[in-house]
């Protein structure tokens, strides 16, 4: 039996697709076999992250409502072996599908595949519920702000309330130079309201942009430091202990200056 | 503020104080073992016990007193149902709303550092007044 993991955080915006697509490119880089469901239906962005968006012919709710098999409606990721989406519906609205139908979803692609990761919609209402109710683990995708901290607290309390306890928390578009500046809400301060495991901090950047429009993936770009958060953040859902990396983009230059005496 | 009332030598501190201690005493108290999130409420007509924290974005209402083990950042309303003797006492009390009987307060707008020590909140000649909690001397 695979991993059912879910990926919410309350508010939009905060990074929960492009969170869900990178993971699901590392994990597959990684030799894994990986499956994505869109459960954003009505407002599908999965496949437009990964460049998929034209090979669409069945999704997510011809699946449930037995229009097509599940193999006729999973797309192969066109870089990445081991990868498959199920697309949300454009067309239709979260009423569509069902708890029930979802779980049961969840459960046969759980038997197919290591890990099946839910880019759950923004909201807490039925899309929500749905995406979360076949999953067995949860990661809160967060930004430093007040309105997405709060959120993510609410998300985490109904999280608990659905019996998903000890949710992971993804700190999303961190800048340092701004907590620096005590402009921004550090990680201590979030993980004190929140009170959950850390899972990984990724910086802000500006790559992801691009690759996003590309349809492509940060985390395959190698010199990116927020492909390079999500691949730490990979290696610790797989179990790993490994330590945050240096938010501090110029970390090296002050490194060297204390070493030469500038400082 | 906690230290100007510490300061005082007048007895009607103490008197206040030993009427909290008495408006205490009731049976009629729940224990809430775990952490209020954002949009978690607890209505209750009694006292509330919160062995965690009440996060921005929860309510605690109850007739009695609200005591939390932990830092108070949402709303919290003690005697709701008119109890000008019910208090609020936190670890760290920093509510975004603090409401005793009618009476409803927030802290001022320019941050203050907040206390890393526990406080109590309560009503004292119709001002919600918020001391330093301390064990021993006054009680």
């Amino acid at each position: 039996m695979g991993e059912v993991i879910v990926v919410t955080s309350g508010k939009g915006g905060v990074g929960k697709t492009t969170t869900t697509a990178n993971l699901g490119v590392g994990l597959a880089a990684l030799g894994h076999k990986v499956a994505l469901i869109d459960a954003d239906i009505g407002l599908r962005n999965l496949d437009v992250l990964l460049g998929l968006e034209n090979r669409i012919v069945y999704d997510l709710t011809d699946v449930t409502g037995g229009r097509c098999r599940l193999k006729q409606a999973l797309i192969k990721d066109k870089h990445c072996e081991g990868l498959h989406l199920l697309p949300a519906s454009q067309t239709k609205d979260k009423t569509a599908v069902s708890q029930e139908e979802m779980k049961k979803l969840c459960q046969d692609m759980a038997q197919e595949f290591e890990y099946v990761i839910i880019d759950c919609p923004a909201g807490i209402e039925q899309g929500f519920r749905n995406a979360i109710a076949g999953a067995n683990k949860a990661i809160v995708v967060t930004t430093p702000e007040v309105a997405a901290v709060r959120d993510a607290d609410r998300i985490i309390g109904l999280l608990e309330a659905a019996e998903l306890r000890n949710p992971k928390l993804v700190i999303n578009r961190f800048r340092y130079k701004m907590v620096q500046q005590k402009d921004m809400m550090s990680i201590e301060d979030i993980i004190d309201i929140l009170a959950v495991d850390l899972l990984g901090v990724v910086p802000e950047d500006e790559q992801v942009v691009v690759s996003t429009n590309k349809g492509e993936s940060v985390i395959q770009d190698e010199r990116s430091r927020s492909g390079q958060a999500f691949r730490n953040i990979v290696r610790r859902i797989k179990g790993e202990a490994i330590p945050l990396m240096n938010l501090n983009q110029s970390g090296m230059l002050n490194k060297l200056r204390r070493i030469i005496g500038l400082r | 503020m906690a230290s100007e009332a510490k300061k005082e030598t007048t007895s009607s501190p103490e008197k206040a104080l030993s009427e909290i201690k008495s408006n205490f005493i009731d049976s009629n108290t729940i224990l809430v073992q775990r952490t209020l999130r954002a949009g978690q409420k607890i209505h209750f007509n009694g006292n509330v016990v919160i062995l965690g924290d009440v996060n921005p974005g929860a309510e605690v209402v109850a007739a009695g007193n609200i005591i939390v083990m932990g830092n108070v950042r949402g709303v919290v309303h003690a005697g709701a149902e008119g109890n000008t003797l019910a208090m609020v006492m936190a670890f760290r009390l920093q509510p975004i709303q603090l409401r005793i009987a009618n009476h409803i307060t927030r802290p001022p707008d320019e941050e203050e550092m907040p206390g890393s020590y526990p406080e109590v909140a309560h009503l004292k000649d119709g001002v919600v007044t918020i001391e330093a909690f301390s064990t021993c001397g006054e009680r």
